[in-house]
């Protein structure tokens, strides 16, 4: 399966709180897509948990790295976009 | 036992206020102590499951009796709760001997460390910390629930209450008191959507006991042991008594969003355009016909009246992708505003030109301002730059406390100077923003911060300078009196406050402002200060 790579930042003022974190584990898991997210020079971590999320404890202003695991470019595209929305604040 | 006429201090929530009796929260039914189990993991880890399942459902239900605000509350935590991770560490847990209860607390404090010292993530820590009790109580069948009254009119006090706690409440909540808990707690939040009366972060509720009375008193941060409704701190309440406000009031904007909802308010123009929103997402440098043509959208968007935009606030903190800035050891005392003009010259170049172009194409008047600027040099630089891209009105953001003692000597320089007041607060008393434990010395009531600001807008008087304040402070009706009253010509406030600063601003003459002002000027702390203003602009009011 092909690996589509973008980036993501965090726009919300707070970072990527609970909320966010929610809303993109939610969608990931109704996409059932394998998705990691993290930041640059680390480890992508899974993006099923939101406590994993959180965790990575990003601030506003910070890029991140995303990975969709999708044959499927359209459809992975359109699920990092929606990634970035959640992170609009 | 508290004397009557005991003055309780917090933070209040809400401008509604209420006097009744106190009903204490209990403290939670104990949790039996951390315990190993009997060796039996299977059955632990179903017992976990069966009780993480249980309190999901009783989420649930909580969601539907508390209605719409917290609804996405609810279905976050049941998110978390049900979290894989979360259930994988308490699993390990129990590998480890610890029965279910117990590794599903240690687990969560697992998560604890991780986030320790995060102030953003703290007061989330304690509903997770909370859900964290419910399974434990679950599995032992123990029962957490509150048993407030449902009828009469109760104050009640507890520590801090979690959202499945609020869900709990009665109409018979009529006020709230929290001995821990921000204004950004889950409690407030709650009581300020539901408009019931609460103080948070009030210490000395702990000694509040049932059956006493109490004034819950928000606009006074206080509550007052036997207070009547009478002692109420009055919420001011605005008269305008002339169609205009004595200074003009601009509204901050970040986006085209902002500039639409701006234009639907009072504002007279846009006081701070913040231009980094444009760029924080870009990954590569936004063309100079791009950046013309967002600039020309939101010109265009904005309110009647002139629109003052800054140039790029970014700094190591605030990291733009495509302008490399590295990290630094102290972000707040780094490379960052005006002074990114020395590796990026051309970036805020570019900037400039295209807001020229935005400005021919909108029709609009646009005067621009560098932010950070800290010495006379930089400040003639900009000016410059600024006469050279277009016709602007050119101005500096007064936020570094070395600039103030130079305003004088840029009268011939400067169309106008705009105060950051939460930065200025920052440098002057060397008190980091970011820093929650800081807040007091952020406080814009600060006498030092009066001073300071009173110096501004004097020596910009003088030097036939036109100057005004965009900071958070300019937000708060009676702090823009104030501001008014020291000889500020206009001030930028959050969209949402613009209405309600007009309307302070509509209400007083500019003398009376000068007298809030120096009534301001007698207080020795921020608390004294804040009250002396408000009890003349009371007196105001009353006349």
């Amino acid at each position: 399966m092909a690996t589509i790579k973008g980036s993501i930042t965090v726009l919300d003022p707070i970072g990527l709180h609970a909320r966010p974190a929610g809303q993109i584990v939610k969608l990931v898991k109704e996409s059932g897509l394998e998705v990691r997210i993290g930041k640059a020079g680390q480890e992508l971590a899974k993006a099923n948990s939101p406590l994993r999320m959180m965790a990575l404890k990003a601030k506003t202003g910070e890029e991140l790295n995303i990975e969709v695991d999708s044959d499927d470019e359209v459809l992975a595209t359109d699920l990092i976009a929606r990634v970035q929305e959640f992170l609009k604040g | 036992m508290l004397d009557s006429g005991t003055i309780l201090t917090g933070m209040g929530v809400g401008l509604g206020s209420v006097a009744a009796e106190v009903f204490r929260v209990k403290p939670l039914a104990s949790l039996p102590e951390a315990a190993k189990h009997s060796g039996d993991e299977a059955l632990e880890t179903e017992s976990l499951k069966a009780a993480i399942a249980a309190v999901s459902l009783e989420m649930n239900g909580l969601a539907e009796k508390a209605g719409e605000t917290s609804a996405e509350i609810f279905e976050a935590l049941i998110m978390l709760l049900e979290d894989e991770e979360l259930l994988e560490t308490a699993l390990a847990q129990i590998s480890q001997g610890w029965n279910a209860g117990t590794a599903f607390i240690n687990a969560v404090e697992e998560y604890a460390d991780i986030f320790a010292g995060d102030a953003t993530f703290e007061e989330r820590l304690n509903d997770i910390r909370d859900l964290a009790r419910r399974v434990a109580a679950s599995i032992v069948g123990i029962s957490l629930g509150l048993d407030i009254p449902t009828t009469g009119r109760f104050v009640i006090v507890g520590e801090d209450f979690s959202p499945a706690d609020t869900a709990q409440f009665t109409e018979a909540v009529v006020g709230v008191v929290t001995i821990q808990g921000g204004p950004t707690s889950h409690t407030a939040i709650i009581c300020r959507s539901k408009s019931i009366p609460a103080v948070v972060s009030c210490q000395q509720a702990k000694d509040l006991v049932d059956g006493m009375q109490v004034l819950v008193d928000p606009v006074g941060d206080r509550v007052v042991v036997d207070g009547q409704e009478s002692d109420i701190t009055e919420a001011l309440s605005f008269i305008a008594k002339s169609q205009d406000p004595i200074i003009p009031v601009r509204a901050n904007i970040g986006s085209l969003e902002d500039a639409i909802a701006a234009s639907a308010s009072a504002a007279e123009g846009v006081g701070l355009f913040r231009t980094e929103l444009l760029y924080l997402s870009a990954k590569t440098q936004p063309t100079k016909q791009a950046q013309a043509a967002s600039y020309t959208e939101i010109l265009k968007a904005a309110p009647d009246g002139p629109i003052v935009v800054r140039t790029i606030d970014a700094g190591s903190d605030k990291p733009v992708p495509f302008l490399d800035m590295g990290d630094e050891e102290n972000p707040a005392l780094g490379v960052r505003g005006y002074r990114l003009i020395e590796n990026h010259r051309d970036f805020i170049v570019d900037q400039l030109e295209s807001l020229e172009i935005a400005r021919e194409q909108s029709g609009r008047e646009v005067w621009v301002m560098a932010p950070m600027v800290s010495t006379y040099s930089e400040a003639i630089e900009f000016a410059a730059l600024a006469r050279r891209a277009g016709k602007f009105k050119v101005g500096i953001m007064v936020e570094t406390p070395s600039i103030v003692y130079q305003i004088a000597q840029l009268a011939d320089v400067l169309d106008f100077i705009s105060v950051g007041t939460n930065d200025l607060s920052q440098y002057l008393f060397a008190a980091d923003r970011m820093n929650p434990s800081l807040g007091a010395m952020l406080n814009p009531w600060q006498p030092a911060l009066l001073r300071a600001l009173e110096q501004i807008a004097t020596a910009c008087q003088e030097a036939g300078v036109s100057s005004g304040v965009c900071g958070e402070s300019a937000s708060d009706p009676a702090f823009a009196v104030v501001l008014a009253g020291m000889g500020f010509q206009s001030v930028s406030s959050s969209r949402s406050q613009v209405g309600i600063v007009r309307q302070a601003l509509s209400s007083v003459t500019k003398q009376q402002a000068k007298e809030v002002f120096e009534a301001a000027l007698t207080g020795l702390d921020a608390d004294q200060a804040k009250s002396a203003a408000l009890a003349a602009l009371a007196g105001i009011s009353a006349k």
